[in-house]
């Protein structure tokens, strides 16, 4: 029992409603996105080469030519092997630049809106024989199995249901080169679909008609080997010729190059379909002969076109016929929802955009899915159309290999666009226009017309004369293409844009962009620039887009940041536009500005770029790279900080030293303007630019870890030749250093005001005893009161600078080197209060009231003598600052290892001016005659031989006046611990 | 990228000696599913060679 049509109809409906459930299902997320988005998946996507010919093409070339059907597999396995080299560097620039078409990257790398043009029709031309070819085979199908109907109408429902499948899944996003998930599982599915059938029919033959493997071997050697006898041998030239024409199908028939390169897939994907999809070709290859033998065995001997229905032929049970037919329906159909998506937004890009282009459109990405959806309809029905009224002349093996030979004129551009930097636009063109119109002549308008080719060969390939017209076409034409390429090529010459987009596709070539500053300064004039052509709503999504994409901040303005802002938009607008369109908006909105310096290479993007090229090295270049790598290593890891300046004054390296003494990591000022650095950087560095000599020592600097002193170096990176190339600055932090310094200078002060108050101590002290004991004296030796007066005053006088001297001594004596050998457990409440006790002595000040808090179960380590001397002097310093009735408080509290002491005044406090000098001898806040100045700077010497630390507060926190001194002094250590005078926890020595 | 190396030799040399396989269709003492083999061997090669080439970038 065979189909009829209902049950035709319900398996092909069955079979759509599938492909729209699993496409939904995808959409609406009921499937895993692991599995979606599995390798598998687009592995088996990619077989949406095997088209309707795989499935009946190859039957009727089988049946022509033996194995000879094999090379349109091993042609395209044969391109998939070589992904490596070949594939990948095209799925490289494609993504790169947001390329989703063979017209764009065509356009892109030739610099021409028109070379876009020219290669959209070609492909249009070309592909209109492959898909009249797959409309052709479903429509005689159908009606081989029902026997009722016209095929071409049954052709027509056929399309314009898959029209509306493509339209519905295949259009929902307006960026070409976005990945289309549901479409990728759909294509996927009905990969596995034809796969599977072909595999049942194959089985069919082989277990069904023969009776295995061993049977149809016994058959071949026997009574089949004179059936094998009558098909012909191809040639072995006319064989490399079809694997030639297959070879260069993996990569420019329209459908295959989407699904390669424009669905966005990651490159360990396309390696692994290198292995992956020969499999899934031999699979699909294998079922073919073992068909055509088993139809041989049942007697079946269908000649020309009929040929490639031979499955159907293989049972008359109703499900081989169905296997057949859904194994021709998923190849149709995959294939034609691919060419379709690929040749609308092609149109779209070079012939509809160019001609109208969409400036200000009110709602642009609706404007352009609604385009493409329309689009999408209308090159179905042009194939329909086609098949109507050329291909139902014609039978499967002409009008694919028509198809075939045509794209195969692009090999020549694709080839050089690759390898060969010097190819220029007018070779491409006009080699391409040569063999163009050859192939024209020969195949595509015998098509049309039914007039025998017309095949000129030159002198010397006569020969060819009696051979088939597409090996001919193709020979005749591939010579003249690429004879003429190469000769108009070397003979004209390259534009400058050209020659930078040749070194952006070359294979062997870096980038080399060069550092230009743009007019927009920042991510908001980029938006307002772009709205003039976008519309202000698009122009918002695309800016935001791309810094989203490349995770910059709006208000990034580094000039290298911005430049790779213009590149992600460009090459996010070709994504929607077509390179020609973006380019013309980006170079009209976007602007650079031509007025700065000139223009030099942009090094960091270089070294990027070299960067991710890395595993693509061999050799020399490996080697070399390897040094580049150690070289900037030792720069980025040098313990001093290091940058670069272009002589633009753009920054072009921040290494780790220097990220790490700032604060400010390299990322995020790289490609920035010196001008524009974070302070104090860019007066600093623009100091060290300006400043006549290459050093500039201890500048001081905020930053972030406080005052620090910085000692900048530079060099200039003049090139050979003496041009100019930027400088180089090392930052060395010398705030240690500097503290050093002070300390030392400090230091060497007291000890010279230290020998000189012992000796003036010395010279004073005898002659004020002498006068002293004579005052003495005078009193014992009279008793006029007038003469008693004045010896008491002599005395009291001689007291007084006996008082200066004894300070003097004092303080002399305090700068002496103390070992921590004198030192002892010392209370300080008592020592407190012994020198309260002193200090109550004195007859000025009783009314001030003191209040000693030092708890007495803390003690220090240290003198007790010499700290008295220490508690004497801000006592007393603070009783005279003091009014009656004023309180003077000591208070002490353990910090950690120390003792932090305060005495606190509620007097006038201390003037700020005098403040920094405090503890510099002769220094006094006293009126004249009153202090020595001796007192603070003893005070500092004792506690610094104590290894504490003191600090003057004034007035003091939460005071309105007053003065409050701080004094950390070591614990003496409670559980008889080493006091370590390292500890990490002493007092800042900042303080 | 030496692996590459021997990719590009060995798909030359296929294109180069690939007619070969075609004698096999009317040749009586030839096994009929000889190309698919010499096609499987290829695969399983490239299989091979795809995962030195993983090594090799690694490196």
């Amino acid at each position: 029992m065979s189909l009829n049509l209902p049950g035709l109809l319900v398996l092909g409906i069955g079979y759509l409603s599938l492909l729209f459930l699993c496409a939904l299902a995808v959409d609406r997320g009921w499937l895993p996105s692991r599995l979606v988005r599995h390798p598998a998946v687009y592995t088996l996507a990619l077989g949406v080469y095997a088209s309707a010919w795989a499935v009946y093409g190859s039957l009727e070339f089988a049946n022509l030519y033996g194995f000879g059907y094999l090379a349109y597999y091993l042609g395209v396995a044969g391109a998939f092997l070589l992904a490596p080299v070949l594939l990948v560097p095209i799925q490289r620039m494609t993504r790169t630049h947001q390329l989703s078409s063979l017209a764009d990257l065509f356009a892109f790398r030739f610099r021409s809106r028109w070379v876009g043009t020219l290669l959209t029709l070609i492909s249009l031309l070309a592909v209109l024989p492959l898909l009249a070819l797959q409309i052709q085979t479903m429509g005689h199908a159908i009606h081989r199995i029902s026997g009722v109907g016209s095929p071409s109408l049954l052709a027509l429902g056929f399309s314009l249901l898959i029209a509306l499948f493509a339209m519905l899944f295949g259009a929902r996003h307006s960026h070409l080169s976005a990945r289309h998930d549901s479409l990728l599982a759909v294509i996927a599915l009905e990969s596995l679909v034809k796969l599977a059938a072909m595999l049942a029919l194959g089985a069919v033959a082989l277990f069904g008609v023969f009776e295995g493997p061993a049977d149809l071997q016994t058959w071949l050697d026997g009574a089949g080997h004179v059936d094998q006898t009558r098909i012909a041998q191809l040639d072995p030239a006319q064989w490399r010729t079809l694997l030639l024409l297959f070879f260069s199908a993996a990569f420019l028939m329209p459908h295959m190059f989407h699904i390669t390169f424009a669905e966005t897939l990651d490159r360990r994907t396309l390696l692994q379909s290198s292995w992956a999809l020969p499999l899934f070709l031999l699979l699909m290859a294998l079922p073919i002969p073992l068909i055509l033998w088993a139809t041989q065995r049942l007697g079946i001997d269908e000649v020309g076109a009929n040929a490639a229905y031979l499955a159907f032929n293989l049972s008359s049970s109703w499900w081989v016929d169905g296997l057949a037919f859904i194994a021709g329906l998923a190849a149709a159909s995959g294939t034609m929802i691919i060419i379709s998506l690929a040749l609308s937004g092609m149109i779209l890009n070079h012939l509809v955009l160019v001609a109208h282009p969409p400036i200000a459109q009110p709602d642009l990405y609706r404007w352009l899915r609604w385009l493409r959806r329309g689009l999408i309809a209308a090159v179905i029905v042009g194939g329909w159309l086609f098949y109507r009224l050329v291909g139902v002349r014609h039978d499967l093996s002409t009008l694919g290999l028509a198809s075939f030979v045509g794209m195969a004129q692009c090999l020549p551009g694709m080839l050089a666009l690759l390898y060969w930097p010097g190819a220029n636009r007018k070779g491409m063109v006009s080699g391409l226009a040569v063999g163009l119109t050859i192939w024209l002549a020969g195949l595509w308008v015998p098509l049309l017309t039914n007039h025998p080719p017309m095949v000129f060969l030159p002198p010397g390939l006569d020969t060819l004369a009696g051979e088939p017209a597409w090996y001919s076409v193709t020979l005749v034409s591939l010579a003249a293409n690429i004879l003429t390429f190469i000769l108009v090529s070397l003979a004209t010459r390259t534009s400058a844009g050209e020659r930078a987009a040749a070194e952006a596709c070359s294979v062997d070539a870096v980038v080399r962009p060069m550092r230009l500053p743009l007019v927009a300064t920042n991510g908001a004039e980029f938006k307002r620039h772009l709205a003039r052509v976008l519309g202000e709503d698009v122009a918002q999504r695309e800016v935001e887009r791309a810094l989203t994409a490349l995770r910059l901040s709006p208000l990034d303005s580094r000039p290298y940041a911005l430049r790779r802002l213009r590149d992600r938009i460009q090459a996010n607008l070709s994504g929607l536009m077509g390179p020609s369109v973006a380019q013309d908006i980006v170079d009209r909105c976007l602007p650079y500005r031509h007025n700065g310096p000139s223009a030099t290479e942009d090094i960091h993007f270089v070294e990027s770029r070299l960067e991710a090229y890395r595993s693509r090295l061999t050799g020399l270049a490996r080697e070399l790279d390897g040094l580049r790598r150690y070289h900037r290593r030792t720069l980025t890891r040098l313990p001093i900080g290091l940058c670069a300046f272009g002589e633009d004054g753009e920054l072009l390296m921040w290494n780790d030293a220097l990220a790490e003494l700032s604060g400010i990591e390299g990322d995020s000022v790289i490609g920035a303007h010196r001008d524009t650095l974070p302070a104090p950087w860019n007066d600093l560095l623009g100091q060290i630019l300006a400043a006549p000599q290459d050093r500039l020592y201890k500048q001081p600097a905020s930053l972030a870890r406080g005052e620090r002193y910085l000692t900048l170096h530079r060099a200039g990176l003049q090139g050979e030749q003496g041009e100019d190339g930027g400088n180089v600055i090392l930052v060395e932090d010398h705030s240690e250093m500097k503290w050093l310094e002070d300390e030392l200078v400090h230091a060497a002060r007291l000890a010279s005001i230290g020998q000189l108050a012992t000796g003036v101590a010395h010279e004073i002290g005898n002659p004020i005893t002498g006068i002293s004991s004579l005052a003495q004296n005078l009193r014992y030796d009279t008793d006029d009161p007038v003469l008693l007066e004045t010896a008491d005053q002599i005395q009291a006088l001689t007291d007084r600078v006996s008082k200066i001297v004894g300070s003097l001594v004092g303080f002399a004596h305090g700068g002496r080197h103390v070992t921590g050998a004198d030192f002892a457990p010392t209370c300080m409440a008592e020592v407190t209060d012994e020198a309260l006790h002193l200090i109550r002595l004195a007859r000025s000040g009783e009314d001030v009231r003191y209040q000693n808090r030092c708890p007495t179960d803390q003690t220090v380590t240290g003198d007790a003598q010499r700290l008295q001397q220490v508690m004497i002097n801000l006592l007393g310093n603070a009783r005279d600052a003091s009014e009656p009735g004023d309180r003077v408080i000591v208070e002490a509290t353990p910090e950690d290892r120390y003792l932090h002491l305060t005495i606190t005044d509620e007097g006038h406090g201390i003037d700020p001016r005098m403040r920094d000098h405090l503890f510099e001898p002769f220094t006094t806040t006293k009126p004249a005659g009153e202090g020595t100045g001796l007192g603070l700077p003893l005070v500092y010497s004792i506690i610094a031989e104590h290894d504490g630390q003191i600090e003057i507060e004034s007035p003091p926190a939460g005071l309105a006046s007053g003065t409050r001194i701080h004094l950390w002094l070591p614990l003496y250590p409670q559980n008889g611990e080493p006091q370590n005078s390292e500890s990490t926890h002493e007092p800042d020595p900042d303080r | 990228m030496y692996v590459y190396r021997i990719m590009l030799f060995l798909v030359f040399s296929g294109y180069l000696f690939s007619p070969l396989l075609m004698s096999g269709w009317a040749n009586p003492g030839a096994a009929w599913y000889r190309p698919f083999l010499i096609w499987g061997g290829l695969i399983a090669l490239t299989l091979w060679l795809e995962q030195k080439r993983k090594l090799d970038e690694r490196r």
